[in-house]
């Protein structure tokens, strides 16, 4: 079956080092991160008190997570109007709290035994900011909100490829957006998951995690299209691969078989050998268990070229934005191939002996970045693997 | 866009709903009625809903396993059970050839609810770390994936009254990209407190009498889950087994808003992209809202010729496996044609054709 190819036209960033792509990509290559105080929430019984928190609040009319897409989007389309059918536009979106906070504070109203504000929360499905951003785009195409946990925006990214290179589609917008909530604080904190100081991807002494929030969203079109209308291209999306460990509800595979098959059948997706690969962008979530697992599973896909690729983690500067998580490390991986550098893993001063693999410690790296593969895995031992490609000009 | 080609056939029916578990209890249901809403049980929520009360999962989900399972994941677990078996499959040996695609409305929010309340209240002290893992809407896919020892992709929609539309469509894309031999398609949904507090407060639900399409009086919800085994029809025959429905088509437009015209408009197109042959069966969304029934009769009023629609909603409840209800019911009676119309109060609206529709399994 022939495929179109598909490249990235369109990037927009809205994180907690910045709220917009180039000052988060500076920020993330001078070794910033976006860790601070947790004040968005207040849970002072809570032992961590660190997340990665956006300077923007929710609007009257607009959750936080909306507000954040619809900036992300604006700086994807960076002015670009799409035309055309609206019925080739898809929006795909990888979601996980979602909606959440605003059933938190209904439920917090009828536990005090006020009348709460169902409207607003029956209102607030997951597929909202996927409507909101399909209005904003009036794209009346497909549209999905993915809901696979921490892989969701990932998975959000491959099922728009997988449109777009079917040729069903004209343009595609896909990412996702996820802002701070109680049930997920509380939720890993009592998982013992959450690392009270700020989280160390990769190193001896890791415990755990930071929550993060933020949106990523991203502009996707046919390569033909793209260069017709003499659009910018960041990069090219080659593939996913997908799978589950069946293994455990939460942990891991420790030998990471499942997290290695993704990455292989992006691979194969993609057309790439182990030996194309410089970069991975790593799922990388500081829990003991995931760290050395994934480092596993690299090995196990790549073999001897495992040596040979550089591994980063998001998770160092943001936290784990969940459902968006996916995205953020896609969004790195294609702004290490446009310009060739390698962000860093942040404070992997010790690292662990059993991640025995170039995470990029401390500093940004510059180096020739020609492919990448981009991991998210999730609860449900739900694995995804994003293939993207370095643009070239042809 | 639509997923189309005669290639993909249902092998495995699983159901799970307000009327009884299996294949014959729907059937019957679907027949003769009556519609199976209740006073639901307080754990359940306060009001009226189509619960599944006569649900049995002993002898089927082990007793240790039960305990860790929030409510649809027990319901996803005996659904795929009862697929597997109606189609001869044994998903082990296949391992990472069997995905699972699943939609849901309110999957992983009953355990929301139960990790938030005693959260809010007490703080970390209150907080399950048993509970928490089911809070996510994935929660029945990695259940299944484990009890069935299922390792290929997977994913989980959540897209309102249709999410288990798109995960069909998922499903097709995977089979027909060669990724996986089979696919197990899942609607499921589970009632809950909360959610009765917020439908009974958006004053939506039917306050009196039943619901009923173009009535106006409003909906009332349901539970359960319905397992569809996708397989390419090669593979299927290769292994002797004998398709219920071929699945012909599927198509989605989503409208701009939440405007019903446009809504109208969206489910239209769906429904036309797939074709405008003759239908010897129709299976609707309609559920006694309002706001989902004009978008039907607006559809029945364009296509006279088209036989009148069998609403499931208005006996097994809305929810109740997000669209997977519908498809469930297009599958319960034999016809060479049956059209399957999705509306939803926003987004992504669909229509599946189903063809060759028979009763017996493999």
């Amino acid at each position: 079956m022939s495929r179109s190819r598909v490249v990235v036209t369109g990037l927009g960033m809205v994180s907690s080092l910045a709220l917009d792509r180039e000052a988060t990509w500076a920020a993330m290559l001078s070794g910033q991160d976006g860790l601070g105080p947790l004040t968005r929430l207040h849970l002072p019984a809570e032992p961590a008190q660190i997340a990665g928190q956006v300077s923007l609040a929710a609007g009257r009319h607009q959750t936080l997570c909306e507000r954040m897409a619809l900036r992300a989007l604006a700086e994807a389309l960076d002015g670009f109007q799409p035309h055309g059918d609206p019925a080739r536009l898809g929006v795909f979106q990888g979601a996980g709290t979602s909606g959440l906070p605003v059933a938190e504070a209904f439920l917090e109203e009828r536990l005090a035994g006020r009348r709460g504000l169902a409207a607003e929360t029956a209102s607030q499905s997951p597929c909202t900011v996927a409507d909101t951003l399909a209005l904003h785009l009036g794209a009346t195409g497909p549209r999905a909100t993915v809901m696979n946990a921490c892989s969701s925006s990932l998975l959000a990214l491959g099922m728009a490829w997988e449109r777009l290179a079917a040729g069903e589609l004209d343009l595609a917008l896909a990412g996702g957006a996820e802002g701070l909530c109680r049930t997920t604080y509380g939720g890993f904190s009592c998982l013992k998951a959450v690392d009270p100081r700020k989280c160390r991807p990769f190193s001896r002494d890791r415990a755990g995690l930071n929550l993060g929030e933020g949106a990523v969203q991203l502009l996707l079109e046919p390569l033909e299209r793209a260069q017709a209308r003499g659009a910018i291209i960041f990069a090219e999306v080659l593939g996913y691969g997908a799978s589950m460990d069946a293994h455990h509800p939460t942990a891991p595979h420790p030998e990471g078989e499942g997290a290695a098959r993704a990455m292989t059948q992006a691979l194969r997706a993609g057309g790439l050998t182990p030996a194309d690969i410089d970069l991975i962008s790593a799922h990388g979530t500081a829990t003991p268990a995931n760290d050395g697992a994934e480092c596993l599973a690299i090995r196990r896909a790549l073999g001897a070229a495992a040596d040979q690729v550089s591994v980063t983690s998001t998770k160092s500067q943001f936290g784990h934005t969940l459902g968006s998580a996916g995205a953020f490390g896609a969004a790195s991986a294609i702004l290490a191939l446009r310009d060739q550098v390698v962000s860093p893993t942040l404070r992997l001063e010790d690292p662990d002996p059993h991640c025995d693999l170039d995470c990029t410690a401390l500093v940004a790296r510059e180096r020739t970045v020609r492919a990448a593969l981009v991991n998210a895995f999730a609860f449900g031992g739900n694995n995804l693997s994003l293939a993207l490609g370095r643009w070239e000009g042809r | 866009m639509s997923t189309s080609g005669t290639d993909l056939v249902v092998t495995g029916l699983g159901l799970v709903l307000p009327c009884g578990d299996g294949i014959t209890a729907a059937r019957a249901s679907l027949a003769t009625g009556p519609p199976c809403f209740v006073e639901l049980p307080e754990a359940l929520g306060a009001g009226r809903g189509a619960a599944c009360t006569a649900f049995q999962p002993a002898g089927i989900i082990p007793p240790m396993q039960l305990r860790r399972l929030d409510r649809p994941s027990r319901f996803a677990w005996v659904a795929a059970h009862q697929a597997f078996q109606d189609a001869g499959l044994d998903p082990k040996p296949l391992g990472e050839r069997v995905a699972v695609a699943v939609g849901t409305m309110t999957g992983g929010s009953e355990a929301s609810e139960a990790f938030m309340r005693p959260y809010l209240q007490r703080g970390p002290e209150g907080a399950s770390p048993m509970v928490f893992p089911n809070t996510v809407a994935n929660a029945a896919s990695g259940h299944l994936a484990l009890a069935f020892g299922l390792k290929g992709p997977s994913a989980t929609f959540v897209d309102r009254e249709n999410a288990a539309f798109a995960a069909l469509d998922q499903a097709a894309r995977w089979l027909h990209a060669d990724l996986v031999d089979a696919a197990l398609v899942l609607g499921v949904d589970g009632l809950f407190p909360l959610l009765m507090d917020v439908c009974r407060g958006t004053r939506l639900l039917a306050r009196h009498g039943l619901p009923e399409v173009g009535s106006g009086r409003g909906f009332l919800p349901g539970e359960g889950a319905q397992a569809f085994l996708l397989e390419r029809r090669a593979s299927a025959e290769a292994r002797g087994a004998r398709p219920r429905a071929t699945l012909a088509g599927l198509a989605c437009r989503s409208s701009l808003g939440h405007a019903r015209a446009a809504r109208t408009e969206a489910l239209a197109a769906a429904a036309t992209a797939l074709g405008e042959a003759s239908l010897d069966r129709r299976i609707g969304g309609g559920s006694g809202l309002s706001d989902l029934d004009a978008l039907e009769a607006a559809l029945a009023a364009a296509h006279p010729h088209w036989p009148t629609a069998v609403h499931p909603k208005t006996l097994w409840g809305e929810f109740t496996g997000s669209g997977g209800q519908l498809l469930a019911a297009a599958l319960l009676e034999p016809a060479a044609r049956t059209l399957v119309t999705a509306p939803a109060s926003a987004g992504a609206q669909f229509a599946a054709l189903l063809e060759g529709v028979r009763l017996e399994g493999s």
